[in-house]
């Protein structure tokens, strides 16, 4: 009986034991799925693509870090406080250094933008593996969004650190640590990976996806892969001083024609354009109007409540007041001597440089009028919340999008390679468009065909290209990657300095710049009405008008323009968060 | 189970049989009167066997005192009484009865009744403790036998100090034990730590045994229920427990039925609270005269111009003199809290069925606003034994707790700004309206929020509900083998719902724009299953081995199965005017932002284990145990750990050549242990990346998205496993007058559970093994009992712990730094693990005082700058720019100038002793006992000091601690006409008697300044007790009564500055211990109550 006994409960016992006990110990991940079935389907796939562009919205990545600070102070643009010593300023100033409290954090932009990079490499072994992304299906589609996407933010980490780390594939834990690659490695990458997406990506409007420029499309692909082909050519600083790429790949005379032919084909394509307003271009970014085949190749998508373009770059707000709830703006702004650049006629000066801001608001009405600043201070006009279509109410974020390329930037890319590779006569039609749009129509003959006729050598069309470049697209942080590439850096902030002290002296080229202005309002009482802003504009004053001193821009301001050499100091340095996590892998060069 | 083995003894201890009586009808009536359908349910009466004898007699202790309330069975029946007040009794027996007489702190008597029919009887005292049993996990164990490390408390010691929280009862009273709590709030984390902890950065929590079931936490438990509390501490003693024991094991057992006499018992106390300690700020004139300073000092003319739209100009400051202002601490910390509890039992039962059942309710409003604290718990137990070799139990518990108030601080805050004793203590003393900030980080947006409105804005209710069930089977098979199976249910649903006002950063930022600056609610079900079966078989080799062999054999085998799923609902946009509750109940007026249902990977864990003890000749005891542990947090071949442990105790006391010693020495054994315990805490599925979906509001174009997780999968986890070795030795001397314990251990860990920081490669963290920590201590801990009369006595308990811990080794590194983020990223990393260190060291800038106007040249009008003279160490990338005033640190690197490179370790969280005195007295009724706590050497990061004395550019009208009041802090403005002063001699001579640097500084800076001795001792609670005679109560038919009064942190000696030494508020990660930041405070409390038996 007792044997018995004992016997059923050790049979018991390792029955137990015995349940499949590997089974057991396998336990599935229920709310999660796996790579081959979210890859496989193009609705799931499109959430894990979606997934790329989440980690650039969180707060210290592009849209608290990198898009607020990176590209200033260049030329045409500084940091409104660059005489500020401190954390901010050094940033700006070409003086950063990898301990700097605003970047030296675990969640910065440098790990968000490989945060990015690691799901766009995940998406792109997926859907390669388990999707079979043909050009013309949603899959398909959904890969070139990923390599484009992955392509843009490693060419904004080349862009900000020089040589960074090359991760194509998902982490595994042999790659957790990876020293840094050639930047020509990244490029080349890059260079393939969009020429692939390119064959899968539609053109503007020519699927729903495309017909919004918050999703990828032929153009803007393209028009990328022309800008990094400029970028990879060009100069940038190595460890051993500045030069262009000694890999022949990265040639001049290899990526020029490749750029050249990308930008014809947008074009040709004809679905995109230049808006025939300048003013419609930023008014349109501002109102979230984001219908493709406009001027807009792709914005990075910000939703409402996320992203801070106005809140830092826009026409200052003293107060919550009639335009906006959100008292910001003006963080940096044009430098002084950009306003007395433009030619009177060019429609792009006042849109561009604004000198006032929008003074504290009236506490019962709530209601604000503009204000003249100084002349240290202007303000950038392609962002203004007074042309948004919302009111908005965060206090931290605006929402607007980033517009990452527009049509005028092909125009342009097209204008320098032809004239490099075929001389100005090349370029000029391309230059033509954008003048043309400039000015108004009856200002062409001169503004417009007498300008572009006088640029007979390489030379001079090259020179008139940096100098137009400025013209259109400062504000928009895209200058300083230009002039790097231009190997202009140094010379055009040292330019930039001496125009700033002829400027406070009323000297040189600024000798016919009023020392005063006079101002009163318009009718709706809250627009400025200025007299003595432009050139030459001086004598009495009208009446009724008040006067406002116009002289004040100090030593210190424009010597700030920058403190550390930018020829040294072309990029940021790795955090140092980053360096210490890198098991000594990563280093920072140029001697920080 | 554990609670069965208890039962065990009583079933040994009074024989079985007994037929019960109800010697108290009014019971039966008090019950149906007052609370309660399961008092009747349990409340049985069964009437006895006819009986053909009646003995009487008298029942005395040694000193010949009569004892009232003995209980008297006839030994193999159901028949028993009590003895009366004076000690006399009556019982009719059946022929040749055995009579067992019992009574707490007597030993038990069998007197055989034979043919007499008057018995006096004469009851010893119990004075040894040695034969007390210890529970060691699947099984007991007499304290005398042990071989590994373990101490306990038992219930009685608890009973007479009432708590709200089982692990405040641990406090200072057990060595190897440290308990300290984190702040004052009424639901605080309380750190439990056994011999130091051996992770980095895993939670060094001991495993929580309550009846043979882990628990996640004990504050779900009644302290008036608990029968006794082991801990086991070395490996010999925890590797039973095998995977899970590697930081110690804290096994309680709750109370049971017991057989014989109907026992109910009622406890209940009232009490009240009010802050301990709060802390001085500025008076409104001085806060006024700061602000001018601050304004000019900022030499922005914004700021100037503000200061004057608030406070006038300079000239109009005497405005301000005398104004009293608003003592915000008091008003959001300085209500009187109240606390009530009672609780009541019922135990009792016959041969073949016992029962206990017990009510509790905690009820606690606490000195915060808006935070109160309720628990209610239910527990029932029966024991049955149908057939002869069957004994089987059935246990519920089931507890309500219910806490609200969003405290002062998170430890997952979506921001630095979320925590709120700030607002507290450096909100404006008087109304400052619409101040604004143009700083763009947006974590300082909620620098300057009222106290309240900020309190009322971070509302949160949690309710946690906890069901437990529990089953066991014992089977005596055949003599000596015992088959014994247990099953289990937990099952805990809490519900956590988070309201956000306007005020937070949160409603500010997170939601979609049109939602954003209306109140949010996030609410959070979370549902725990966890289910256990464990079998064992247990053979007793008595007998077979001769006389001088003794072995027993257990092998078992355990499962564990826990399920886990969480259930949020994020609710956006509601009305502006609408306040937490509302929000809570009236969702429906907010946009449903979403719907997550997460439901975690099942965490399972297959068990195999075995254990032999053997004695021999009753002196040398040896017992080894081997578990093997599967865990599904691991895979393949990773996912076992094997165990194994041995000790040996040699009861040297026993030995023949001690003869000599046997007048004076009861017991002297010496202890050895070796053992390898394992730690999987980790949180489940960290061995392969999946994607998981979340919500989007960041993005236009989606609302949700697929992606990895943030932490970076590891499939070569495997077991961190620490080896223990231990040795201890017990002593016993002048009839257990004189006791106490002594162990050394040496403890090492290896393949650390690291959540290691991987920054910059795409994922934030990744779970590794790395590493090896070492503990080494020392522990004592000794009871005299100076006098024990009948009438009065007096006892004295110390004990006192010292650990050392040190990182050995961190493999491919040799530190890693860590930012406990209080200050967002003005500060960096503040901690510091490195080998050849322990983990809790503070890393920062030693200080230097401050800057005097010798160290400087001049002051260059020009520059608007002072010129500091050749070889001042100058600390800009700090500090600021320096100045006379100003804050000075040390220059370590040696290049003339203050940097990151600068800093050093500056502060230890360890430390270096900790223990506590137990007092206990009674006297003629009276009984007093007093408990203190001290800890010694370590170190505190008091990160509240820095805050309150530091006036950054961001923060412009804050107000400061009174460290920095005026005449102590240096200052630059001429009190007669409020310019600044650059004039050398005229700054130095306004200084001449001040002592602070300047308030004014760049950014917060964490020198050893902010690090404190964290020394302290506390007289925790005080109590007062007085039993009413029994000659009155036994009239009312009431067994005892007695009245208490507690005081509970009486008075603390330390020389820490800030609100309690005893804190520890940045928790997110293990290696920042130690931190005052924002934590809730503490409070002072006297409750009254009273004890009732019948």
């Amino acid at each position: 009986m007792i044997q018995k006994t004992l016997y059923t409960i050790s049979v018991a016992i390792v029955g137990l034991v015995g349940t499949s006990c590997s089974d057991y110990l396998e336990t599935p991940t229920k709310s999660s799925l796996g790579e081959s079935v979210i890859f496989s389907d193009p609705d799931l796939a499109r959430g894990a693509v979606d997934g790329i562009k989440v980690p650039l919205g969180e707060t210290n990545s592009y849209r608290g870090r990198f898009l607020p600070w990176y590209g200033m102070n260049t030329d045409v643009e500084w940091y409104n406080s660059s005489q500020t010593a401190g954390e901010n300023a050094d940033l700006a100033v070409y003086n950063a250094k990898p301990n700097n409290t605003n970047m030296n954090t675990e969640n910065n932009a440098w790990a968000m933008m490989y945060a990015g990079i690691e799901r766009a490499n995940l998406c792109i072994r997926g859907l390669r593996l388990y999707g079979d992304p043909l050009p013309g299906t949603e899959l398909g589609y959904l890969l070139g969004e990923s390599l484009t996407l992955r392509a843009i933010i490693y060419a904004d980490l080349v862009k900000t650190w020089g040589d960074v780390v090359a991760r194509f594939e998902p982490i595994t834990t042999e790659t957790i640590y990876l020293p840094k690659s050639s930047r020509d490695v990244i490029y080349k990458q890059l260079l393939a990976d969009l020429e692939e997406a390119a064959t899968l990506v539609p053109w503007p409007n020519e699927t729903t996806a495309t017909s919004s420029v918050e999703r990828i499309n032929k153009a803007f692909v393209k028009g990328l892969r022309a800008r990094l082909c400029l970028a990879a050519s060009g100069y940038s600083q190595y460890p051993d001083g500045i030069h262009r790429s000694t890999d022949p790949a990265l040639s001049v005379s290899t990526l020029y024609p490749i750029a050249r032919q990308e930008c014809e084909d947008v074009i040709n394509s004809g679905t995109a354009m230049l808006e025939p307003l300048f003013e419609t271009v930023f008014k349109k970014n501002n109102q979230d109007n984001v219908t493709a085949g406009g001027e807009t190749l792709w914005e990075l998508p910000f939703a409402d409540g996320r992203g801070r373009m106005l809140f830092t770059f826009a026409v200052r707000h003293l107060s919550a007041d009639q335009h906006t709830d959100q008292a910001r703006g003006g963080q940096a702004g044009p430098v002084p001597s950009l306003f007395y650049d433009y030619d009177l006629k060019d429609t792009r000066r006042d849109i561009t440089c604004v000198p006032y801001q929008y003074g504290t608001a009236d506490k019962d009405t709530k209601f604000a009028r503009q204000e003249l600043v100084n002349l240290n201070t202007w303000f950038f006009g392609k962002y203004r919340y007074e042309w948004m279509g919302r009111h908005v109410t965060s206090t931290n974020d605006d929402g607007v999008n980033k517009l990452y390329m527009r049509y005028a930037e092909i125009l342009f890319m097209a204008a320098e390679t032809a004239n490099e590779l075929d001389g100005p006569a090349a370029a000029a039609p391309y230059l033509k468009q954008i003048r043309q749009r400039a000015f108004v129509a009856s200002d062409w003959p001169t503004k417009v065909d007498a300008y572009i006729n006088a640029l007979n050598t390489k030379e001079d069309m090259f020179k008139a290209l940096v100098e137009e470049h400025k013209f259109e697209f400062a504000g928009e942080m895209e200058r300083k990657q230009a002039l790097i590439r231009w190997n202009l850096l140094k010379t055009k902030l040292d330019e930039a300095k001496a125009d700033m002290h002829a400027l406070q002296d009323k000297t040189g080229d600024y000798a016919d710049v009023p020392g005063a202005l006079y101002f009163t309002y318009a009718a709706d009482k809250e627009t400025l009405v200025v007299y003595g802003l432009n050139r030459g504009e001086s004598g009495s004053a009208p009446s009724g008008y008040t006067l406002k001193d116009w002289t004040e821009l100090a030593d210190t301001k424009i010597e700030s323009l920058y403190t550390g050499d930018p020829n040294t100091r072309q990029y940021w340095p790795i955090w140092q968060i980053f360096l210490d996590g890198s098991n000594g892998k990563l280093v920072n060069d140029y001697n920080y | 189970m554990q609670s069965i083995a208890h039962n065990d003894a009583y079933f040994t201890q009074f024989s079985t049989n007994l037929t019960y009586m109800n010697p108290y009808p009014h019971v039966k009536r008090w019950v149906s009167r007052g609370s309660g359908l399961i008092l009747l349910c349990l409340v049985v009466t069964l009437h006895g066997n006819a009986q053909n004898k009646v003995v009487t007699g008298t029942v005395k202790d040694t000193d010949g005192v009569q004892m009232p309330g003995v209980s008297i069975f006839e030994k193999g029946t159901s028949n028993g009484t009590t003895s009366d007040v004076d000690g006399k009794f009556s019982l009719s027996v059946s022929p040749g009865a055995v009579l067992t007489f019992t009574f707490i702190g007597m030993a038990v008597k069998d007197v055989e009744v034979g043919n007499q029919t008057f018995l006096d009887v004469v009851l010893d005292h119990d004075v040894s403790q040695l034969d007390e049993v210890v529970v060691i996990g699947y099984g007991t164990a007499k304290k005398s036998d042990l071989t590994g490390s373990i101490v306990s408390v038992t219930g009685d010691a608890l009973r007479k100090v009432p708590v709200s929280n089982v692990a405040e009862t641990l406090t200072g009273r057990l060595a190897g034990v440290q308990v300290s709590s984190a702040e004052g709030s009424p639901d605080a984390n309380i750190r439990i730590r056994v011999r130091g902890g051996g992770s980095i950065t895993q939670d060094n929590s001991p495993l929580y045994i309550v009846d043979g079931f882990q628990v996640n936490a004990i504050s779900d438990i009644s302290p008036s229920d608990i029968q006794s509390i082991d801990v086991l501490k070395d490996a010999s003693s925890t590797a039973i427990y095998g995977s899970r024991g590697a930081n110690g094991v804290i096994i309680i057992t709750t109370k049971s039925g017991k057989p014989g006499k109907v026992s109910v018992s009622y406890n209940t106390f009232y009490g009240a609270k009010r802050i301990a300690k709060t802390l001085d700020v500025l008076p409104v004139e001085d806060y006024v005269k700061w602000q001018y300073e601050y304004a000019v000092l900022k030499n922005d003319p914004k700021g100037l111009a503000s200061y004057e739209d608030y406070f006038g100009t300079w000239a109009d400051r005497d405005l301000f003199n005398g104004m009293k202002g608003n003592n915000w601490q008091e008003q959001v910390y300085g209500r009187t809290g109240h606390v009530f509890s009672h609780d009541l039992s019922v135990r009792g039962g016959g041969d073949k069925f016992s029962y206990s059942a017990n009510y509790a309710l905690y009820d606690e409003k606490a000195i915060m606003i808006g935070s109160d604290f309720q628990r209610n718990n239910l527990t029932m137990k029966f024991n049955s034994k149908p057939v002869e070799p069957v004994e089987i139990m059935f246990s519920l518990r089931y507890s309500d707790t219910k806490i609200n108030g969003g405290g002062t601080n998170e430890q997952n805050e979506a921001s630095a700004s979320d925590s709120r004793l700030k607002h507290a203590v450096t909100y404006a003393p008087i109304p400052l309206g619409g101040i604004t900030t143009d700083d763009t980080n947006e974590e300082i947006a909620s620098y300057m929020i009222n106290p309240i409105v900020a309190t009322n804005d971070n509302d949160r209710e949690q309710n946690r509900k906890n069901y437990n069930m529990v089953g066991s089977v014992s089977w005596n098979i055949i003599d000596n083998l015992q088959f014994r199976s247990e099953i289990g249910l937990d099952n805990v649903r809490t519900r956590d719902n988070r309201f956000y006002g306007l005020t937070t950063y949160y409603v500010q930022n997170t939601p979609t724009s049109e939602n954003q600056n209306h109140p949010a609610v996030i609410m959070t079900q979370t549902e725990q299953q966890r289910f256990r079966n464990a079998n064992t078989l247990n053979y007793n080799f008595k007998g077979l081995l001769g006389q001088d062999h003794n072995l027993n054999l257990l092998v078992g085998q355990e499962m564990i199965h826990t399920k886990n799923s969480a259930f949020a609902s994020v609710v956006h946009g509601f009305p502006t005017l609408f306040n937490a509750s509302q929000a809570f109940k009236l969702t429906t007026q907010g946009k449903s932002q979403s719907t997550n249902n997460f439901l975690s990977p099942d965490d399972n864990l297959f068990s195999l284990f075995g254990r032999a003890n053997y004695e021999f000749k009753g002196k040398y005891l040896l017992s080894a145990t081997y578990r093997a542990d599967g865990s599904s947090r691991f895979l393949g071949d990773n996912s076992w750990g094997y165990f194994p442990s041995a000790a040996a105790a040699w009861k040297i006391s026993s030995e023949e050549f001690m003869a000599g010693t046997s007048g004076w020495l009861d017991q002297l054994k010496l202890r050895v242990s070796y053992g390898i315990a394992g730690n999987n805490n980790i949180p489940v599925g960290q061995t392969a990346q999946t994607f998981e979906s979340s919500v989007n509001t960041w993005m236009s174009g989606f609302t949700s998205y697929w992606a990895p997780s943030k932490i970076l999968a590891n499939p070569d986890l495997r077991w961190e496993e620490t080896n223990t070795r231990n040795i201890g030795l017990d002593f016993s001397t002048l009839q257990g007058r004189v006791t106490g314990t002594f162990d050394v251990y040496l403890n090492n860990t290896t393949g650390l559970l690291v959540e290691f920081p991987v920054p910059g490669t795409g994922y934030t963290s990744q779970y590794r093994n790395l590493g090896e920590t070492e503990n080494k201590g020392l522990e004592a801990s000794m009871k005299y009992i100076v006098v024990e009369k009948q009438n009065y006595g007096f006892d004295v308990s110390v004990n006192v712990s010292f650990n050392r811990n040190k990182v050995k080794s961190l493999e491919m590194m040799n530190n890693f730094g860590r930012n406990t983020n209080w200050a967002s990223t003005e500060i960096g990393d503040d901690y510091m693990v490195e080998t050849g260190q322990p983990v809790g060291m503070m890393y920062g800038y030693l200080s230097d005082g401050r800057y005097e106007v010798s160290d400087f040249e001049g002051y260059d009008v020009t520059k608007k700058a002072w010129i500091p003279k050749e070889g001042v160490v100058t600390a800009t990338d700090v500090v600021g720019a320096a100045a006379p005033g100003m804050m000075k640190l040390k220059d370590n690197t040696g290049d003339g100038a203050v940097k990151a490179e600068d800093r050093v370790i500056i502060g230890n969280a360890n430390p270096k002793h900790t223990g506590g005195i137990i007092l206990n007295g009674y006297a003629y009724g009276f009984d007093l006992s007093a408990a203190v706590s001290w800890s010694y050497g370590n170190d505190i990061y008091n990160a509240n000091k820095i805050e309150y004395t530091s006036s950054t550019p961001r923060y412009q009208y804050r107000n400061l601690s009174a460290i920095m009041a005026d005449g102590k802090r240096w200052t630059n403005i001429d009190p007669n006409t409020g310019s600044r002063v650059t004039d050398p001699t005229a700054l130095a001579a306004l200084n001449a008697n001040t002592t602070m640097w300047s308030p004014y500084m760049a950014r917060y800076v964490f020198s050893d300044w902010a690090v404190e001795d964290g020394s302290f001792l506390r007289l925790n609670t005080l109590t007062l007790g007085y039993t009413v005679p029994s000659s009155f109560t036994s009239r009312v038919h009431i067994q005892s009564l007695r009245l208490f009064a507690t005081a509970y942190n009486v008075f603390i000696l330390t020389n820490y500055s800030g609100f309690d030494p005893e804190v520890s508020t940045r928790r997110n990660y293990a290696v920042t211990p130690g931190v005052d930041y924002s934590a809730y405070p503490r409070s002072r409390q006297l409750v009254f109550g009273l004890n009732l038996n019948f």
